[in-house]
């Protein structure tokens, strides 16, 4: 007879930020593949490249499922989140191309490049992106307009699927950082370091022996340090807040202390610095390059963003060879006390998100920056997980993995996507196009390529698109009555979320007061069926007296 | 692809598939481990039952602190030894999935920890789950003191109705504001 197996419950299933991120990129890649295998017969040989590019991509996807479950294994769920993030960075570029190369590279093949004196292809090309690379379709500047060709508007093209991939990406960026802070922040005590906390953090998923009898000294130390005196952590934590300078001693030095405060501070200064470089180099093109009328200056833009693009690379490399590998060499021959390095997670992902930011800058001066980032990544993720297995040994303190995303997440949302997504919009809005290159010669902003349009259509038939476009897109007042109806709406939440925390303390008194009450009834029937049973022993004594 | 396909009938598949939280690929490779390790003369059984020693050769679970417990658990076996056929495998599989719900991990979770059997956990099933983490031998263990100390923390944080034992409703609580136990409580083949 067939048992009832674990029922299946009808609602949604719980899926982690990286299944639920890539669901929608997943389907729009999906169906753009559908689109691009019609187109495939008009282009043939850079659409062949893509074909074959796509089905090795499609194989690693499984391929690399049985390399990360053998990290998990062997390191244990938080170093496993770093290769998930770096494999959902992937399917962020892997889209943007598709979209870029169907709707924008192969309209322009298709039309034929109208560049002259082509230059021969050098090696070097790949490492500077100068050379022949600038007539390619690379950049920017290959990209004609639509006088030449009138029946698919390219200037239209390029930035409504440039605008549209930054919105999907906001989207499923904004649905992720939510979603995973509700399951992690809003509905766990983030506060506490309880020991129920340690006890049920477990890692199941770490199978290899020796990194399972590691884990269970690290945990004994943990607990042994839990249950002693409330005034340490307390004290530590003070001095972790007081001593930030010396960072590299700290995590050397206190090995019971509350990392997370520690871990914070790192990141957050990390954060700082590469955000501050990106800054004042966006700022250096906004103001100095962009002003010059004479070249193609959203080539040049490109064409340093690319650069900065490989050299990033090169350096993660180089980082990745001192981090570890010498690390480890030091620790073994030269420094034993010092021992095997641990793989620092919170260093190589702000790593990945500097990649990427740089990526999502670069998209609209190079719409095929996408693939080099692709390259990048993948090859990133083999010298990681190598340099990984030869190099560090499994983490000694079961990490708050789940936390640790969100707030990567957030990270890669506020000040990466952000700031690019501002530096992009400021580009299309306020500064002057080339004049001798690309889609948008000869308009005032790139932006005036829709208004243009939009001047153009036809006022009888579209009449609702041309009221959408003047009464909610150009108008002010519509995003400051917007702003204002979330605010309050963000107010009202608030004042929910307040009274039912208030709500959760009267239950749980509620609660104990019931389990008294409960004892309190206990005892009384206990004592009234003892009483009844003296009673009804002393009756049968007397009933069998008189018989005598 | 080969002969463990074919021996796993194609209703019984989709009647698993909608049984558990399991995808068909899953199922099919749990098939294929579990009748690897069913013996020789029980190659024939329609449901044949595999002792708990040759469950516990399985890579996934050899290193695993709760091994025991787990095959305990899940197995159907009315002498309590620990055996499982394949639905107890399934089970056992479904449970700690990825696709599983919170509910039904920290439910599985309760009867792991229960050591004795009794539908609550008292205080000597919390030194035991304590021992069983920090290691078996002496030198390993964490002193009687330290024990209490321990324990009476996890009551005090936990027991919110105060009659000394954490039922399954406070365990899923507490288990429900502990983030990490979605991610960690997983056994992928």
């Amino acid at each position: 007879p067939k048992r009832d197996l674990n029922p299946r419950p009808t609602g949604e299933q719980d899926c982690g930020p990286t299944h639920c991120a890539t669901a929608p990129p997943g389907f729009f890649v999906y169906f753009i593949l559908i689109v691009l295998c019609t187109v495939t017969r008009l282009a043939s040989q850079s659409l062949r490249r893509c074909g074959a590019a796509m089905e090795a991509v499609r194989q690693t996807m499984q391929l690399w499922q049985s390399i990360m479950k053998e990290i998990g294994g062997r390191f244990g769920t938080s170093v496993l989140s770093y290769f998930s993030f770096l494999k959902w960075l992937l399917m962020f570029n892997i889209f943007s191309f598709l979209v870029n190369f169907g709707f924008i590279t192969i309209p322009q093949l298709v039309q034929g490049s109208n560049i002259t004196n082509c230059q021969g292809f050098k090696g070097l090309e790949l490492i500077t992106g100068a050379g022949h690379f600038r007539q390619t379709v690379m950049y920017y500047g290959a990209y004609s307009g639509s006088e030449v060709n009138s029946r698919y508007n390219m200037q239209l093209a390029y930035f409504f699927t440039i605008a549209a991939y930054l919105v999907l990406c906001a989207v499923s960026l904004i649905y992720s950082m939510a979603s995973s802070f509700r399951r992690n922040f809003v509905l766990s005590d983030a506060a506490s370091v309880s020991a129920w906390r340690l006890l049920c953090s477990w890692d199941f998923n770490v199978v290899n022996e020796k990194a399972v009898r590691q884990r269970r000294s690290n945990l004994r130390i943990q607990l042994k340090v839990h249950s002693s005196a409330l005034l340490l952590p307390f004290v530590v934590s003070l001095l972790n807040l007081v001593i930030p300078l010396l960072c590299s001693l700290l995590t050397q030095m206190e090995h019971y202390s509350n990392p997370r405060t520690q871990i914070y501070v790192i990141i957050l200064r990390n954060v700082l610095l590469k955000m501050s470089i990106l800054g004042i180099l966006c700022y250096h093109w906004m103001n100095n390059v962009a002003q010059s009328n004479l070249t193609c200056w959203e080539n040049l833009v490109g064409q340093e963003l690319y650069r900065l693009v490989i050299v990033d690379f090169f350096f993660l490399m180089i980082g990745s060879f001192f981090g570890e590998f010498l690390r480890r060499v030091i620790g073994t021959k030269l420094i034993p006390k010092l021992g095997v390095p641990e793989f620092d997670v919170a260093r190589n992902v702000l790593d990945l998100i500097f990649a990427q930011t740089l990526a999502w800058i670069g998209i609209y001066f190079s719409p095929l920056l996408p693939i080099m980032q692709m390259i990048k990544f993948f090859l990133l993720f083999y010298v990681k997980k190598i340099s990984l297995s030869q190099n560090c040994q499994p983490p000694r303190r079961s990490g708050r993995a789940a936390q640790m995303q969100t707030f990567f997440i957030a990270l890669l949302f506020i000040p990466s996507f952000v700031g690019a997504l501002s530096m992009v919009a400021y580009t299309v809005w306020c500064l002057k196009p080339s004049d001798i290159c690309g889609p948008f010669q000869g308009l005032n902003t790139t932006y005036e390529a829709v208004s243009i349009w939009m001047e153009s259509v036809d006022r009888l038939q579209f009449n609702w698109v041309i009221w959408i476009y003047d009464k909610m897109i150009t108008s002010e007042l519509f995003f400051f009555l917007l702003s204002l109806i979330i605010l309050v709406l963000i107010y009202f939440f608030w004042q929910i979320t307040q009274g039912r925390k208030l709500l959760i303390t009267l239950l749980k008194e509620q609660i104990v007061n019931e389990g008294k009450d409960k004892v309190f009834l206990l005892n009384k029937l206990k004592n009234l069926q003892n009483a009844n049973n003296s009673q009804v022993l002393h009756q049968l004594e007397n009933a069998q007296q008189p018989k005598v | 692809m080969g002969t463990t396909a074919s021996q796993l009938p194609k209703d019984l598949l989709s009647e698993y598939q909608e049984l558990t939280f399991l995808t068909k690929q899953e199922i099919l490779l749990a098939h294929k481990r579990f009748t690897e390790l069913v013996a020789k003369e029980d190659r024939n059984d329609p449901s044949p039952r595999v002792p708990m020693s040759k469950i516990l050769t399985l890579p996934e679970l050899k290193s695993n602190p709760f091994r025991k417990r787990i095959c305990h658990v899940f197995s159907t076996s009315e002498s309590k030894d620990g055996s499982l056929t394949f639905e107890d495998f399934l089970d056992l599989l479904s449970a700690f999935s990825d696709s599983a719900t919170l509910e039904i991990k920290s439910h599985y979770a309760f009867r792991i920890f229960d050591f004795d059997d009794d539908g609550t956990l008292d205080r000597g099933d919390l030194e035991k789950l304590v021992n069983c983490l920090t290691g078996e031998t002496d030198d390993t263990r964490l002193t009687p003191e330290e024990m209490k100390q321990l324990i009476n923390n996890i009551l005090e944080e936990s027991d919110i109705d105060k009659d000394g034992t954490v039922n399954l409703s406070e365990f899923q609580h507490v288990i429900s504001r502990s983030p990490d136990f979605v991610s960690s409580f997983k056994i992928v083949l």
